[in-house]
């Protein structure tokens, strides 16, 4: 419902700010770099881009401008009235109408920037198309500057507007300037409003709420209104008559009747004969105030007679909702807001008048009437005097009679745990009413967790048979593996194979290791070659041991390394370990030096290098002769050079001359 | 009071241990310990670490199915107690217990005969082909089985003839 959201209206900016506001937010939300090294369609699109969200942005919020604001048509007539009264409804629809067409005008200028920026060739003219649109679009705004800041000056009283419901229980006071309708106001609800002694004081209209028989009703307190004929009303007046003219409210008309408001009761009167058209079908009640000034049967004869012709009027209403014509206190009410006597009385009534016309209003309307006829409180008509009542039979009686009975002799268990110690020293037996197969079995604990697994998982009436079953199974299963087992056990190896294997991938892996650090420090380190043997391990004792794990016999092999180291000249050869050791005949000599041989080890010169002259086996040279020749043409000259490396080029060139 | 499943590894879960995690949709996270609730906590899927039962039971290394695994299932409704039942399934857990950790094992034997096979073929060809490194040819063709040559130490008679006349 539009009319309560007046409050929610957004502002509308005034011409220049809403420029600066599209503008800066086109500068933001858009890319912002470009150079003309681009590509033309994207150029052309870049400022497609700005053109269309300028557009985009206007259309949006001039959109919302015109939505929000209402339309006088299609709110309650009240607020339409109203808000023509205050604004002239002309002008209103004008400058809605404005922004209306500055949207499509805008729009229009977009379409066409944009057909014109597809062809745009260069970014300069590109650009230049764009801020001609952009230019355009906001010289429209600037002109409709005007309508926005009027559009923002309706918004900000709209805001200001009391929020009045048009369809619920009001109370509207009515009546000259002055007459005390405020002060009424102030009393019977929480509204404060200014109470002055010069008239005039309400401008507008002012909301209260008041609470009735657990309902609440709205109370709208008007500006004065005179005797005027009905064109030259002001704004102010014309308020109080669109209000009497909208709402269906109930009508307090008030009269002054000592006439200190500065108007006497002739005039009231007329004012009221005037208006009396505004209370068709509203529960009217007159209203006496100020009886503390002047009570109401002092007044004068033609004043009473006045007051008496208003009454008719107001009973006329009475009538016309079909209210008894005898009540007559409804109608004509006397009360002081200064002495507060009398008040609440006129509330009351008001209230009363108007919740009896809004109840027979609705009896009557179609909407009760469908709903009517689904209702029916069907209530048996009693036919004769006797008495009826319910029928329980004896038994049920005699039963609940003696329950009663035991309940309250039954022993509970609180009485059992007192007379056993109390709470700390027994405690009951909650298992004491288990309905087992056996008693004794009332008292048995079963394990919860056996094993790893939950007991109660396993619980089952038929576990024996399954389990009987599982083990038939897993004997037949258990035969068939050692079946298997049986067949597999032939392919493994014996132990002692197990120990050749085992030594072969010793030997395997120390010939890698072995291979790999000779690999690593092949190019690096140099290694002294095995000819030299500076550790003496490679011993005839090794090569023997080595053979005899090979499972080979090295006693000839040894016997010829050692003759070998020997040399030629002594040649000896070792027999040892002879089968037939001393059975033959041996050659002299032999036999001789077998005997030192045996007692004496002498080693000849097996530590020590031999002279340079001696030809050794398998150097490939004839004679010692030879072999001294090949030395002094080749190593001869290189060890005189790292002797003399000192000297000085005149000692060499000594050497050059005798050579 | 329950033994529970760790989520994660399938663990038992005894009562005073581990971690419980509800999560929004109600579904119950139990954890033996802050390893797999960790593991949980990265999103690791339990089916892909190693050293889960899921894992295993995934990829075949334990027993998947079999009937022991029928015997225990959550019952929902409870039974009325019964002594000689009670004493009858705690005397079965244990039998049951015994033939379910049989079969495992040898369910896992039998995956791994067909590794143990294949070695042995490899050992025999190994000692077959590098016999050489250990036996030489020629003791090899004295005692052509494949075992490592007994060494032969040499007692010389020579020695001892020649010993006599020196104690003499």
């Amino acid at each position: 419902m539009v009319q309560y959201n007046f409050k929610k209206i957004t502002v509308v900016p005034n011409g220049k700010d809403f420029v600066d506001i599209i503008l800066s937010r086109t500068q933001r939300q858009t890319p912002t770099v470009v150079h003309k090294g681009y590509a033309i369609s994207r150029l052309r699109q870049f400022y497609m881009r700005k053109v269309k969200y300028t557009q985009q942005n206007f259309h949006e919020k001039l959109s919302t401008i015109i939505e929000e604001f209402p339309r006088l048509d299609e709110i309650h007539p009240f607020y339409g009235d109203l808000l023509h009264v205050l604004y002239n409804k002309d002008h209103y629809k004008l400058a809605l109408g404005q922004i209306n067409t500055a949207r499509n005008l805008i729009s229009k200028i977009a379409k066409d920037y944009v057909k014109l920026l597809k062809y745009g060739d260069s970014l300069y003219r590109c650009k230049s198309l764009k801020v001609a649109a952009l230019g355009r679009m906001c010289t429209v705004i600037k002109r409709i500057g005007p309508s926005l800041a009027y559009l923002e000056q309706i918004r900000q009283h709209m805001a200001r507007l009391p929020s009045i419901d048009p369809n619920t229980r009001t109370i509207l006071i009515c009546g000259y300037p002055n007459v005390g309708k405020s002060s009424f106001m102030n009393k019977i609800t929480r509204a404060d409003v200014d109470v002055q002694p010069y008239a005039f004081t309400t401008k507008s209209l002012f909301v209260g709420h008041t609470d009735y028989k657990y309902l609440r009703y709205q109370v709208i307190d008007t500006p004065g209104i005179l005797d005027r004929p009905f064109e030259d009303r002001n704004i102010i007046e014309m308020c109080s008559i669109t209000a009497l003219a909208h709402l269906r409210a109930a009508v307090l008309f008030f009269l002054d009747i000592s006439g200190s408001c500065g108007y006497s009761i002739a005039q009231q009167a007329a004012l009221f004969h005037s208006i009396k058209s505004l209370f068709m079908n509203k529960p009217l009640i007159i209203v006496c105030n100020k009886t503390d000034l002047q009570p109401l049967d002092g007044i004068s004869e033609e004043d009473r007679k006045l007051v008496i012709e208003m009454k008719a009027e107001a009973m006329k209403t009475v009538i016309g909702q079909g209210g008894e014509p005898e009540n007559e206190e409804g109608v004509l009410l006397t009360m002081s807001t200064l002495t507060e006597d009398g008040v609440i009385a006129v509330k009351n009534a008001a209230c009363e008048r108007l919740l009896n016309q809004r109840v027979e209003l609705k009896k009557k309307s179609k909407k009760m009437n469908d709903c009517r006829n689904r209702f029916h409180v069907a209530l048996p008509k009693p036919r004769d005097q006797k008495e009826r009542p319910p029928c329980i039979p004896q038994a049920v009686l005699e039963a609940k009679a003696k329950q009663a009975e035991e309940e309250k002799k039954r022993k509970t268990e609180k009485d059992l745990e007192e007379e056993n110690g109390g709470a700390g020293v027994y405690s009951a037996s909650l298992k004491k009413n288990y309905i087992l197969a056996s008693d004794e079995w009332k008292e048995d604990v079963l394990p919860e967790i056996l094993d790893g697994h939950n007991v109660y998982d396993f619980i089952d009436p038929d576990i024996l048979l399954r389990l009987e079953e599982l083990e038939r199974e897993e004997g037949l299963r258990q035969a068939e593996e050692e079946a298997d087992d049986f067949e597999m056990d032939g392919e493994e190896l014996s132990p002692e194979e197990q120990e050749a294997l085992a030594e072969i991938r010793k030997k395997k892996n120390l010939l890698i290791q072995q291979h790999r650090m000779k690999k690593s420090t092949a190019e690096s380190r140099p290694v002294v070659p095995r000819k030299f043997d500076t550790d003496r391990k490679f011993t005839t004792k090794r090569m023997g041991r080595q053979l005899s794990t090979l499972g080979l016999d090295p006693s000839l092999a040894i016997n010829r390394a050692r003759s070998k180291s020997r040399g030629r000249k002594r040649e000896r050869s070792v027999e040892r370990g002879e089968a037939d050791g001393g059975d033959t005949m041996d050659i002299d000599g032999n036999q001789a030096s077998k005997k030192l041989r045996l007692r004496s080890m002498s080693r000849s010169r097996s530590r020590s290098r031999p002279p340079i002259t001696e030809v050794l086996p398998g150097e490939g040279l004839k004679d010692s002769a030879q072999k001294s020749y090949s030395y002094i043409e080749t190593k001869a000259p290189v060890l005189w050079e790292t002797f003399h490396w000192k000297d000085g080029q005149a000692l060499r060139h000594v050497q050059e001359i005798k050579l | 009071m329950r033994i529970e499943k760790c989520w994660f590894c399938s663990s038992t879960v005894y009562p005073g241990h581990g971690i419980q995690f509800v999560r929004n949709d109600a579904k119950i996270f139990r954890f033996c310990r802050s390893k797999c609730h960790k593991n949980f906590k990265m999103k690791r899927n339990p089916r892909k670490v190693k050293w889960t039962k899921a894992y295993r039971r995934l990829h075949g290394k334990d027993m998947t199915q079999d009937s022991t695994f029928e015997f225990e299932r959550k019952r929902n409704r409870p039974e009325r107690y019964d002594r000689n039942l009670a004493e009858n399934t705690l005397k079965a857990i244990k039998k049951i217990d015994k033939i379910r950790s049989d079969r495992a094992s040898d369910h896992i034997k039998n995956r791994l005969k067909t590794g143990k096979v294949q070695r042995q073929k490899e050992a025999r060809k190994q000692l077959e082909q590098g016999i050489h490194l250990v036996k030489a040819p020629l003791a090899l063709a004295q005692d052509s089985s494949l075992h490592l040559p007994k060494i032969k130490v040499n007692v010389s008679q020579a020695q001892t003839e020649g010993n006599q006349p020196m104690e003499e």
